[in-house]
């Protein structure tokens, strides 16, 4: 398939799909997903190349009689591959009595969004091209610095969409193509180690790598000489947007999904029209603007996808659901559903029920600069300024979190002071949301599908 | 059934000309070698949250994947058709990437032709109740008696999930050596997670669990039934109810066994997988022979457990068609060897370990582990207690995460604090961190039980491949110096 046909392509096999199954049975409402990627991958790891090309494809069938609903999936478009998804699906409710009692139907037809940007530039890329990408970035990164042991730099390109049909009248696709380049890098003085990880991702043009190498080599030899902060204490933590976005994504990319909404597990399940941050914190889910990396038309049932206030001015305004949890919640969709996990869906998002997630988590900014941020903190407080390791195997349940800070700074007296040592944070998320100090104006976007500023928060347990 | 039987041979032997063809086209191209796998792999997914029956899912998972060799350099391609065109343009476009590759590669991993290795039918697990024989309505059935369960030994329920997942079927390979290999693959897995509201509202978790490469007769056993699992589900969250936090700082710990081999699995296998090894990633680099850890610890890696016996997964070949072995990768504290690939095994001088593993067709292997665990020791847990003396007692895990540079941070679901080798009160869901180099050389005694846990839910995340299912395991082991995340003073 090509980029300009693949939407026809899509939904003419989504058409027969649903088509053969009411001839099964006219009595179960069916919907078929339908999902096709094309991915080139390069890496260079210390001069190992590991290349990849080729085309992701998979349907996915929900079929549902009354309250009872089968899911069935499988590799590949061709007919006979979602002929066994149909099958297998009907096969589900006919052989098993459950129910699911939240259930009231699929997805209802509306007008579709808009798709996101697409650059022609980024469809004509090969593997060959990202080769080139990645030892463009080697040729930066080299020679900045003796201590660097290690360089890791890996581009991507992807192209693709999917398509939905279901018997209430959804027949809708989408299209979209994103790149992806980044530089792994380690730098090594007596026994210290230390990483940086820096990255490009884009959709409307193609990527400029020529900085990123550089930049990740500064930024790992910038942590030597790591002092232990010899502290087991409740302490400011001042979180760079690499951190800022993990902090995010990890407890309101969670808990404001319809899923811990409905099921009663969110700790924000009753709290719209709270305050539950100060009153410059200002969240929207963007699933529509042009440059947004989770701009589509329509989200993983078919609904179209939009843009929603989560929070204004600290005080909880909605959750973001699917049909199936908005119903539940007695609300309508707000276009984010989803199939497969992380920011993006997964490498093969078919394979996974739909379900509610954010598209993109966008951070309202605030009116300080890193650098104002960092000179309006007297008192010695934490900067974290990479992703914390273990924030996401916190639980959306509890919010309570605790990670480890392999890259962090001392802040005091208005300056950053020295890098230190791994600290354990810990904490519960919420609190932290409510002890919330200030934003800073440095929105970046992220590859965990949010667009967030510096923030400092007061607080937390950090041991070092 | 004969039929049946026939038509699966025939559709095998189909698919097996299909891998050969392969194989002689990557060659013809121009490939130093070929790899050709085709996996079958069906997977089923049941999930009941309190009274709504929110997932039934079956899933299949059928494609070829093509690694062709130019010059000790990879190119990987794939395809979910079983078409022969479609198979044969993944081919070239394996070919054609490896060939690219190979002008640019400064650092190859070519590794030599090995005699041909043909699998034999009893690679293949024998289990009493395979899952297939089983329909859908059997293991609805056995949630349901977990969740049931579960809400009749906790306490302040929020919430009650129950979730059933088995993955089986074919995988096929050949390769350039005219190996042939063709087993099946099989996890089950059945679990339940309790989450209750303690009086201040704070929500806790209590969680059970039994996976592995495991026939349905598993769940008959008195340990494993659906009612026991919730039990221990429910029971587990009535105590996190009136659970304390757990204080933060460095403490002495006793680990019980899931959580060492999240330990084993996520500080120490991870680094000693080769592909971090011969990129320079790894603290273990150039460390073969040194006394890294205390005489306590002794880690493997192997792909064929005594599954009755310890449990764990049945891996018998990795991807690229090796035979499992069973790795001891430290020896008594002592850095012994990688977890290797072909590639990177004739790098180091090392044999290939079984290790090359990739989580779906649509993935290139990759030196992943299989069952990785710690040996066990001499204690019973009496005695461990009373070795542990005054500190954390942290049990059952959620995960961990590892850096490169040997951080580690992994989650304990629950615990205990012990003084004087005395429990004392339960804790609550905590983090522990450290840095594995330092942390091996601070184990103190090991009990002596060997327990391996594997599963369908979950699984190890590398390179975007997630979740691989692995095996992880130990004894419980004693430990001083680790860093718990818990609540500092103010």
């Amino acid at each position: 398939m090509e980029f300009d046909n693949l939407k026809e392509e899509l939904l003419s096999v989504v058409d027969t799909g649903l088509k053969y199954g009411t001839s099964l049975d006219d009595s179960v409402e069916l919907e078929i997903f339908l999902f096709y990627e094309s991915n080139a991958e390069a890496d260079i790891a210390q001069g190992v190349v590991t290349a990849k090309d080729g085309v992701t494809t998979g349907n996915a069938v929900r079929a549902a009689r009354g309250k009872q609903v089968g899911f069935a999936c499988a590799s590949g478009i061709a007919s006979d591959r979602v002929k066994f998804s149909v099958n297998e699906a009907i096969s589900i409710i006919d052989a098993v009595s459950v129910e699911d009692e939240r259930f009231s139907g699929f997805c209802d037809p509306k007008s579709p969004g808009k798709e996101g940007l697409v650059s022609d530039e980024i469809l004509a890329q090969g593997v060959e091209d990202l080769l080139g990408y990645c030892q463009e970035m080697m040729k930066d990164a080299t020679g900045v610095d003796d201590r660097v042991i290690m360089l890791n730099p890996s581009a991507s390109t992807s192209w693709g969409g999917y398509a939905v049909g279901n018997t209430r009248g959804v027949q809708s696709a989408t299209r979209y193509g994103i790149c992806f380049a980044a530089m792994y890098a380690m730098s090594k003085e007596g026994e210290e180690r230390k990483t940086a990880f820096e990255y490009e991702m884009t959709r409307d043009s193609l990527f400029d790598v020529s900085k990123i190498g550089s930049r990740a080599v500064k930024e790992a030899v910038g942590q030597h000489g790591a002092k232990k902060l010899d502290a087991t204490k409740t302490m400011t933590t001042i979180w760079h947007p690499k951190a800022s976005a993990t902090y995010i994504s990890a407890s309101l990319g969670q808990s404001v999904l319809g899923q811990p909404v409905v099921e009663q597990i969110s700790p924000l399940c009753d709290r719209i029209g709270d305050n539950i941050a100060p009153d410059f914190l200002t969240v929207i889910d963007d699933g529509q603007s042009p440059d947004s990396l989770g701009a589509n038309a329509i989200d993983a049932e078919g609904h179209p996808q939009q843009v929603n206030n989560v929070i204004e001015d600290g005080v909880l305004k909605s959750f973001l659901f699917d049909t199936y949890f908005g119903r539940a919640h007695g609300v309508d969709s707000t276009g984010n559903c989803s199939r497969g996990g992380g920011a993006f869906g997964g490498s093969t998002p078919y394979e996974s029920g739909p379900s509610a997630s954010s598209k993109t988590l966008k951070i309202s900014p605030g009116s300080k600069s890193f650098d104002d941020l960092i000179g309006s903190i007297d008192e010695p407080a934490l900067l974290i300024s990479e992703f914390p390791i273990g924030i996401f195997h916190s639980s959306v349940a509890t919010g309570e979190f605790s990670a480890v800070a392999n890259c962090a700074f001392l802040v005091e007296k208005g300056e950053v002071q020295y890098p230190v040592q791994a600290c354990s944070v810990a904490g519960n998320f919420y609190e932290g949301y409510k002890n919330l100090r200030s934003i800073g104006s440095d929105v970046t976007a992220t590859y965990f599908g949010v667009n967030v500023p510096t923030i400092v928060i007061d607080g937390f347990s950090v041991v070092g | 059934m004969k039929q049946l039987e026939r038509a699966i041979r025939s559709e095998r032997n189909t698919m097996l000309d299909l891998l050969k063809q392969s194989v002689q086209t990557g060659e013809k191209l121009g490939a130093d070698f070929v790899e050709a796998r085709y996996d079958d792999l069906s997977l089923r997914t049941l999930q009941r949250t309190d009274d709504v029956w929110k997932d039934i899912q079956v899933k299949s998972r059928m494609g070829f994947a093509i690694t062709c060799y130019v010059d000790g350099v990879a190119g990987f391609s794939f395809t979910a058709s079983t078409e022969k065109k479609n198979v044969l343009d993944a081919t070239k476009k394996s070919y054609k990437m490896a060939h690219a590759s190979a002008s640019i590669a400064s650092l190859k991993l070519p590794f030599d032709k090995g005699p041909s290795i043909t699998s034999s039918k009893s690679d293949t697990l024998s289990v009493k109740i395979h899952p297939r024989d089983r329909d859908l309505g059997h293991k609805t059935e056995m949630v349901n008696r977990a969740v049931e369960s579960a809400r009749e030994f906790g306490e302040n329920i929020r919430n009650v999930r129950g979730l059933y997942g088995e993955l089986y079927g074919q995988k096929l390979f050949y390769n350039s050596d005219g190996s042939h290999i063709d087993w099946d693959f099989l996890v089950t897995d059945l679990r339940c997670i309790v989450t209750a509201k303690t009086d201040t509202g704070a929500m806790v978790n209590g969680a059970q669990g039994k996976g592995g490469s495991y026939g349905l007769e598993v769940f008959e056993e008195a340990d494993n039934t659906p009612e026991k699992i919730g039990e221990d589900a429910g029971s587990n969250a009535k105590e996190q109810l009136k659970a304390k936090a757990c204080p933060a700082g460095k403490f002495r710990t006793l680990v019980e066994e899931r959580l060492v081999g999240v330990l084993a699995h996520e500080s120490f296998g991870h680094l000693s997988e080769a592909d971090f090894i011969v990129t320079g990633g790894s603290p273990l680099v150039e460390k073969i022979g040194k006394q890294l850890g205390t005489e306590h610890a002794t880690i493997v890696d192997g792909g064929t457990p005594d599954i009755a016996k310890y449990g764990g997964l049945w891996y018998p070949y990795d991807d690229q068609g090796t035979p499992a072995s069973e790795t001891v990768v430290l020896d008594k504290g002592i850095l012994k060897h990688y977890l290797n690939n072909r590639g990177t095994a004739q790098k180091f001088g090392q044999v290939p370990t079984g290790n090359a593993r990739a989580v779906n067709f649509v993935f290139p292997p990759i030196p992943r582990m299989t069952n990785t665990y710690f040996m066990p020791g001499d204690l019973n847990e009496e005695e461990a207690l009373q070795l542990l003396g005054t500190g954390v007692y942290a049990i059952q895990s959620s995960g961990g995460q590892v850096e490169g540079d040997g951080s580690f941070l992994f989650k304990a679901i629950r615990g205990y604090w012990v003084e004087d080798g005395e429990i004392q009160y339960p804790v609550r869901e905590v983090s522990l961190s450290g840095n594995i180099l330092e942390l091996l050389g601070r184990v103190e005694g090991a009990t002596n039980e060997l327990k391996i846990s594997s599963g369908y839910f979950g699984g190890c995340g590398k390179g975007g491949q997630f979740p691989l299912p692995v095996g992880l395991g130990g004894p419980m082991l004693v430990m001083d110096g680790v860093t718990f995340g818990g609540q500092a003073e103010e």
